[in-house]
């Protein structure tokens, strides 16, 4: 048994994977079993989140139940878990109790986050040099510097146009650049473990 | 002819003398009288003969028949001839029974007899000489009574069968083999005769005369074939018999002038000797106790795992000290280290207060205060603005709008001015917005905006219902995928549990293309891309404009999908600066102080930066934290 459900698990990885693939190219002969290939995969895919959900719960419940320092936090979580299940449940999942809880919690903590992100990410970048007196820090600040100062009009200055352009020339030629590398590296590799896959090469799957 | 043997010297001697002309020692009171062959047979007082005889008697079985003769060896054959000749010429001689008799009471004399303690000896040598005579033939003396017996039965046949082979010049050979003791056989006489004085027969003088009275001078003795097993054992008999000691004897200890007249040869080892004193001694198995020998234990032969050698190296003092500290840091590794208590009031947590009062004070001023100072971005300045509006202005009344909130919440305050002012534009159009999202808490801020939006517009806040939330969209990229092939198989029903695809407006729709727009709305470029890449195909097929509000930071990136050609994307708003900007393409130029507490935070974060970057270089310059580096 040992060695047949591997090799079963590769031969539906393997089709399905095809199968899905020759949908794109003959969408009218593979599209309805691509279709329902997919289906089931968001089903599979809906069920994991179910399943993460249950994992955290048990993670923090063991947390809780044990002396530590983190134990206030599991407590928190596991109490926030339970009245968002409570309240979802009585008033639906975009009732006023569910929108409630998100406006008045879920919101302003996140939006706190960033905040917080951004006072701590000026305050490295004002060390930045007297931590790390490099040319590489000096370019590194004096982009940060180009971006800000043409991303908005300044205050009491107002916008200065040639900043502009330079902002947008960082931001299109040698961002992008660096991006679209890093995306067509991504693709190359995403293509490559593909085919491993198709070919019954790589079996993350398992076998 | 026969000749007295000296018992000392082993040199023949005539018959008269009675004592040895060479040795002066006594001939005739203990030693030993060859004699002729048939009175050795009559007597049958000599050992040899004895042994003889019942090496003989092994032919002489009840089946010499069965036997060939090229079976039987010539010492045999000649020993029977010796043994068989002179009883068919003297018929008249001693029968078989009183031969057995004679020889019984020489070897074992009658109790009655008084036996010495010589005597006693006598008799170990003489079985010990048996035995070591059986050894060499074990078939023929492995039993001592059966092949007598066999003798005294079967005595004829063997004997005349063995003297037709016999030639005779055979027995010539051998009377003369005879006469010509062999030299173990004098050194036995002897030894027999100085140990007995007066011999073994000496204790009984009767026999002792009888002997050379009965043996005819004439007749030459019986030719005996002397073995070759026997000419073997007993040369090596005799130096093992000397070296044994007696029982009953202690080791005596040498006097030290004794021992130092002893020959160096006796002492001193004259071979190499291997020095087995470090040897493991065995302990168990029949080789037990001796030392230097393969033990015959299994054990011994079983594989073993060979010895582990321990390399002793010379570690130096400084290398000592580096291998403790080393260890010392090992240790550490595995021992809990208690958070050092940080200080609330640091120069790092003042600075950190400083710069986010200085931050947040001009900020929070801006919005309080609500001033309008710093200068709307254009919409035609901000790329992708114009032809988002245009593209909303194209949708026709009631169109079916599918817009995807993909936004976290904390990126709500930069997107939620652009998201609003979409939203409320679609419902200036009333169009039917299809709600959807790929990330948890999208349906919750799709619900809250829609209400938030309608109610702004002056509407109640549950009075819109053009709109379907049809909530998450587990999967990633493949629910997407999903969603662009058959939207009405992902998600069927709305969060409400109702059933919307089966009636107007989304029961025409089948893909995504039966869409009028797609409205997406994310702060990441990786769910734009997402987007861009599952349904942008599909979309631009069918001429149904693909809208994405973005936040600042994804911009970069999505922005070269509006500018392709031909485009991706058809429009574009990104962050605050486009909100405000496509708020200002329909007229909304609502004064809030958002915009000028923005331009104030970039202003005062750049200064930061500059003020920040130069102190520290002139920190870095002063000569004390140089000296320090140093």
């Amino acid at each position: 048994m040992k060695k047949i459900f591997p090799i079963t698990n590769a031969v539906i990885a393997v089709i399905s994977g095809l199968l899905v693939v020759l949908g794109y190219f003959f969408p009218t002969a593979f599209g309805g079993i691509q279709a329902t290939l997919i289906g089931w995969a968001i089903i599979l895919a809906a069920f994991g989140l179910l399943l993460g959900v249950f994992n955290l719960f048990s993670v923090h419940w063991k947390k809780a139940r044990n002396q530590g320092t983190g134990q206030i936090y599991s407590l928190v979580l596991l109490i926030s878990l339970g009245l968002t299940i409570v309240l979802a449940s009585i008033s639906g999942p975009t009732g006023a109790l569910s929108l409630w809880l998100f406006n008045t919690f879920q919101v302003p903590v996140e939006i706190s986050l960033l905040a917080v992100l951004a006072i701590v990410l000026v305050y490295a970048g004002a060390r930045l040099l007297a931590r790390r007196p490099k040319w590489n820090t000096i370019l590194f600040l004096v982009t940060v510097l180009v971006v800000l100062l043409g991303t908005v009009p300044l205050l009491f200055i107002g916008e200065i146009t040639p900043l502009n352009a330079l902002r947008d020339w960082i931001t299109q030629v040698p961002a992008i650049a660096g991006a679209r590398g890093l995306l067509i590296g991504v693709a190359l590799g995403t293509v490559a473990t593909g085919l491993r896959i198709l070919i019954g090469s790589d079996r993350p799957y398992g076998g | 002819m026969a000749e007295i043997i000296c018992p000392l010297c082993g040199k023949p001697n005539p018959p008269e003398l009675d004592e040895c002309q060479y040795c002066q020692a006594p001939l005739k009171s203990g030693g030993f009288l060859p004699s002729a062959p048939e009175d050795i047979e009559a007597e049958g007082t000599s050992p040899l003969s004895e042994v003889e005889d019942k090496a003989g008697a092994e032919p002489s079985t009840p089946k010499p028949a069965a036997y060939p003769e090229e079976s039987i060896p010539d010492w045999l054959k000649a020993t029977e001839a010796g043994f068989t000749q002179p009883s068919e010429e003297e018929p008249e001689a001693t029968p078989p029974e009183d031969l057995t008799e004679q020889i019984d009471s020489i070897i074992n004399p009658p109790d009655s007899t008084p036996t010495s303690q010589e005597g006693a000896v006598d008799d170990d040598w003489l079985d010990s000489l048996l035995a070591d005579a059986g050894a060499g033939e074990p078939e023929a003396l492995s039993n001592e009574e059966e092949p007598a017996e066999k003798s005294e039965v079967e005595p004829e046949p063997s004997a005349e069968e063995i003297e037709q082979e016999v030639s005779p010049k055979e027995e010539q050979t051998a009377s003369q083999e005879l006469f010509d003791k062999p030299d173990w056989l004098a050194n036995l006489e002897a030894s027999s005769t100085i140990k007995l004085e007066g011999g073994m027969f000496g204790a009984e003088p009767g026999q002792e005369e009888i002997a050379p009275k009965e043996v005819p001078e004439e007749e030459s003795p019986e030719p005996i074939d002397q073995p070759d097993w026997l000419n073997k054992v007993l040369p090596e008999e005799q130096p093992e018999s000397a070296e044994e000691p007696e029982e009953g004897l202690a080791a005596a200890e040498l006097p030290t002038w004794l021992e130092a007249l002893r020959p160096p040869e006796a002492t001193s080892p004259t071979g190499p000797v291997e020095d087995i004193s470090s040897a493991e001694v065995v302990t168990a198995g029949p080789l037990s106790g001796l030392r230097g020998v393969i033990s015959a234990q299994p054990s011994a032969i079983r594989p073993q795992k060979p010895p582990t050698y321990s390399i002793k190296l010379r570690v130096t003092d400084e290398q000592q000290a580096r291998m403790q500290m080393m260890e010392e840091l090992l240790a550490d590794e595995g021992k809990p280290k208690p958070l050092p208590a940080q200080h609330v009031i640091t120069s790092q947590n003042i600075l950190r207060l400083i710069i986010a009062i200085v931050l947040l004070l001009p900020m929070v001023w801006m919005i309080i205060g609500k001033r309008q100072q710093t200068s709307m971005p254009q919409p035609g300045n901000v790329p992708g603005v114009v032809d988002f509006t245009q593209s909303i202005q194209n949708l026709p009344p009631g169109a079916v709008v599918l817009v995807a909130f993909d936004y976290e919440a904390g990126f709500a305050g930069e997107m939620n001015l652009a998201v609003t002012n979409v939203i409320s534009q679609l419902m200036n159009k009333n169009a039917y917005l299809t709600l959807v999202s790929t990330i948890s808490s999208g349906p919750a801020m799709a619900e809250s905006v829609i209400k938030a939006t309608y109610t702004e517009l002056g509407g109640a806040q549950e009075g819109y219902v053009d709109y379907a939330n049809l909530g998450y969209i587990p999967g990633g990229t493949m629910g997407l995928l999903g969603l662009v092939n058959s939207p009405k198989s992902i998600l069927p029903y709305s969060l409400d549990g109702s059933n919307v695809w089966a009636g107007a407006p989304l029961n025409s729709i089948t893909s995504i293309e039966g869409f009028s727009a797609v409205v997406v709305m994310t702060n990441d470029p990786d769910t734009a891309r997402i987007w861009i890449e599952q349904a942008g195909p599909k979309l631009l097929g069918a001429g149904t404009p693909l809208l994405i509000v973005t936040s600042a930071q994804a911009e970069p990136l999505i922005r070269p999908y509006f500018k392709s050609s031909p485009a991706q994307v058809q429009g574009l708003i990104a962050g605050l600066t486009g909100g405000i900007a496509y708020a200002r393409t329909f007229g909304n130029t609502q004064v809030n102080g958002e915009w000028d507490a923005f331009s104030a935070g970039i202003t005062i974060s750049v200064l930061i930066l500059l003020i920040g970057s130069i102190a520290g270089v002139l920190v870095k310059m002063l000569p004390d934290n140089r000296k320090k580096e140093s």
